[in-house]
């Protein structure tokens, strides 16, 4: 566990001073977070405000930290020591996750057996509660020991004797029925010349959409969050048909000049 | 690219000996060599700063009058100058002065940060040819993390639309998930920039149109824009050209427009395939879990590559396109078994 010292600047900031009150929040996050990385920082810089792209940004940010700030009740004295460069990453070890069967990045699978076989049941539970412990703690990558481990060496039949018939043949009979709607309406449109036009990569795009349509509407509830969804692809299109809704406003004068 | 349970896969494999990605590792280096470019092919270079214009009376006829700093090289006080033009290409970034002056409007915008750090040589050699891709609630709810090599350093960095404000936060959690292989490293720069999440309302008026970030051209998923960026501004000059038959006649905002409705034709399906991609992939980590697990395969990665590289939707093969289908249901179903699973863990 090293520690390096704060060394000068070397290098002109780019940013204007006043982005760097947000620093002190990052590190109250990492304490709060108890991450594995901490900041150290030398006061005194100043870089000119460049006209680049940064400067908009960096305004609205910095109302944001400072509500931020306001919220977690920083204190004025401790953005002054921070608002600097000229910092050193320094690695800290965290508790990572161990478990007897996990070695080399994957699941040991003969300590998973039972009467000779695999207990799949058992590398399911593990790898949930990895990806569990995981979520809460991230890890550093490694190459050193990449993961192995991948879900799809589970045997299609331990899923479902796990999740029990009925709702795997919900599904699949959801998928089956998307799937012939879909093949019917992609042949009805290959006629129109839509589908030669934007290549298969569309169709695929389509089945992603079925397929996350059956993986997703399992609740009603669930139907709120598409909903959610289709409002902002609804406005990702609008946006960029604006700019034509104006021509056609103003087009045909326009046309004349 | 890395999954939320640090599961890593190595996009290029399929890629043949005379395809690579391009990965620009000096702004300024590229910017020059395109000025110096256009100098050669006969364009006068200023270096000036923007200011604003005076429009002519719509569709008079007139000239723009526009106002800027005036630079000599290596001088930092600018000189006022004005100059009277007859077409205004904006290509001026995502905080746009041309697109300002006419109005636009504003586009979403996603923050990227990003830290230029230098590591040890041992540890840059392993970046020598290689970006990271991270994903993970933890690094960004929306976007990825990146470690992208920069010459003698690398840039780390993530992004967000929906959560600016955590965004410090996102790029501790892309350190952390970098760590052992940026460890000993040393901030030399920190930089914000933010990247536009669809195009402005107006990207034409009278003679004036926006190119690149200021028009707002970066694709979801991937947020790539140079490739946009140069491509819209050759499709608008190339207009320009063509309408002003040479330079002999005057343009209007029809000839503009065909700039416009080229580029949209030509990539709205790539933009909107993206689109689409990032709302069902970045969501949640069940789905980053299942996007890593396809992009391991060798035909996602054939197609991403095709039409990443020739800016192309290619038709692919049915009976692949099925196995895809299939493979993709199957890992987003074990994706999804395993967090209802790790609803009921206890740690
Ligand atoms: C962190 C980060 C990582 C990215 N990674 C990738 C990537 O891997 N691949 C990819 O394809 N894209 C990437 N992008 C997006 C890409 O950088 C942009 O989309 C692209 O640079 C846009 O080019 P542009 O010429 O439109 O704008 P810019 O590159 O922003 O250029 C605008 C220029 O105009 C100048 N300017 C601004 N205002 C004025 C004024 N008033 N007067 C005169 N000049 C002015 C600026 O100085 C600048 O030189 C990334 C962006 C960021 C922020």
């Amino acid at each position: 566990m090293a520690l390096f010292s704060p060394s000068p600047p070397t290098t002109l900031f780019t940013l204007s001073s006043k982005a760097h009150l947000s620093t002190k929040t990052q590190l109250t996050l990492f304490l709060r977070k108890s991450q594995s990385l901490v900041l150290l920082r030398s006061a005194g810089d100043n870089g000119a405000g460049s006209v680049g792209s940064a400067s908009v940004v960096e305004e609205k940010l910095e109302k944001k930290e400072e509500a931020q700030k306001s919220n977690l009740g920083l204190k004025e004295e401790e953005e002054q020591g921070l608002g600097a460069n000229g910092v050193s990453l320094k690695g800290e070890a965290s508790s990572s996750f161990k478990d007897p069967r996990w070695v080399k990045g994957n699941w040991d699978l003969k300590q998973f057996e039972k009467n000779g076989s695999t207990d799949w049941d058992a590398v399911i539970d593990a790898e949930a509660r990895r990806r569990k412990w995981l979520q809460e703690t991230p890890e550093a990558s490694s190459n050193d020991e990449p993961v192995v481990f991948d879900s799809s060496i589970i045997p299609w039949w331990a899923w479902i004797k796990r999740y029990h018939l009925p709702e795997a043949e919900l599904l699949n009979g959801r998928a089956a029925m998307i799937g012939f709607f879909m093949a019917y309406f992609v042949d009805s449109l290959t006629g129109v010349g839509l589908v030669d036009q934007m290549g298969n990569f569309f169709c695929k795009t389509l089945l992603f959409i079925a397929v996350s349509g059956v993986l997703l509407i399992r609740k009603n509830e669930d139907i709120e969050t598409l909903k959610k969804l289709l409002d902002e692809t609804t406005f990702y299109d609008k946006q960029w048909q604006a700019t034509w809704q104006e021509d056609d406003s103003t087009g045909a004068k326009k046309n004349k000049t | 690219m890395i999954s939320p349970s640090n599961v890593g896969v190595d996009i290029g494999r399929t890629l043949k000996p005379h395809e690579y990605i391009g990965m620009v590792r000096r702004d300024e280096v590229l910017d020059a060599y395109l000025r110096e470019r256009a100098a050669e092919a006969g364009a006068t270079v200023i270096n000036g700063l923007f200011l604003k214009m005076d429009k002519p009376e719509a569709r008079s006829g007139g000239r723009y009058k526009i106002y800027y700093n005036h630079y000599e090289k290596g001088s930092v006080n600018g000189e006022k100058r004005e100059m009277e033009v007859d077409a205004v290409i904006g290509a001026d970034g995502a905080n746009s002065r041309v697109a300002k002056s006419i109005g636009a409007g504003d586009y979403d915008y996603a923050i990227a940060f990003q830290e230029r750090v230098k590591i040890p040589d041992s540890k840059m050699e392993y970046y020598k040819d290689l970006a990271e891709m991270y994903v993970g609630d933890d690094v960004s709810p929306d976007f990825y993390g990146w470690v992208f090599p920069k010459c003698d350093h690398v840039a780390v960095g993530t992004g967000t639309v929906t959560h600016k404000s955590e965004i410090k936060q996102f790029q501790a959690a892309t350190r952390l998930r970098a760590r052992d292989k940026i460890e000993g490293g040393k901030i030399i720069r920190v930089e914000a920039h933010p990247i536009p999440e669809h195009p402005r309302p107006r990207r034409v008026l009278d003679r004036v149109a926006l190119v690149g970030d200021a028009a707002g051209y970066v694709t979801k998923c991937s947020g790539e824009g140079i490739y946009f960026a140069a491509k819209s501004g050759r499709m608008c000059a190339e207009a320009i050209v063509e309408g002003s038959e040479n330079g002999t006649r005057m343009i209007n905002e029809a000839d503009l427009r065909t700039y416009l409705k080229k580029f949209d034709q030509t990539y709205w399906p790539t933009y909107k395939v993206l689109d689409i991609l990032q709302k069902v992939f970045y969501r949640s980590n069940p789905a980053r879990e299942a996007f890593v697990q396809m992009c391991a395969d060798e035909y996602v990665q054939k197609m991403t590559f095709d039409s990443y590289l020739y800016k192309r939707v290619v038709p692919g093969n049915p009976l692949d396109d099925l196995k895809l289908a299939v493979n993709t249901i199957g890992s987003l179903v074990r994706a999804n078994a395993l967090k209802n699973e790790m609803s009921k863990v206890a740690l």
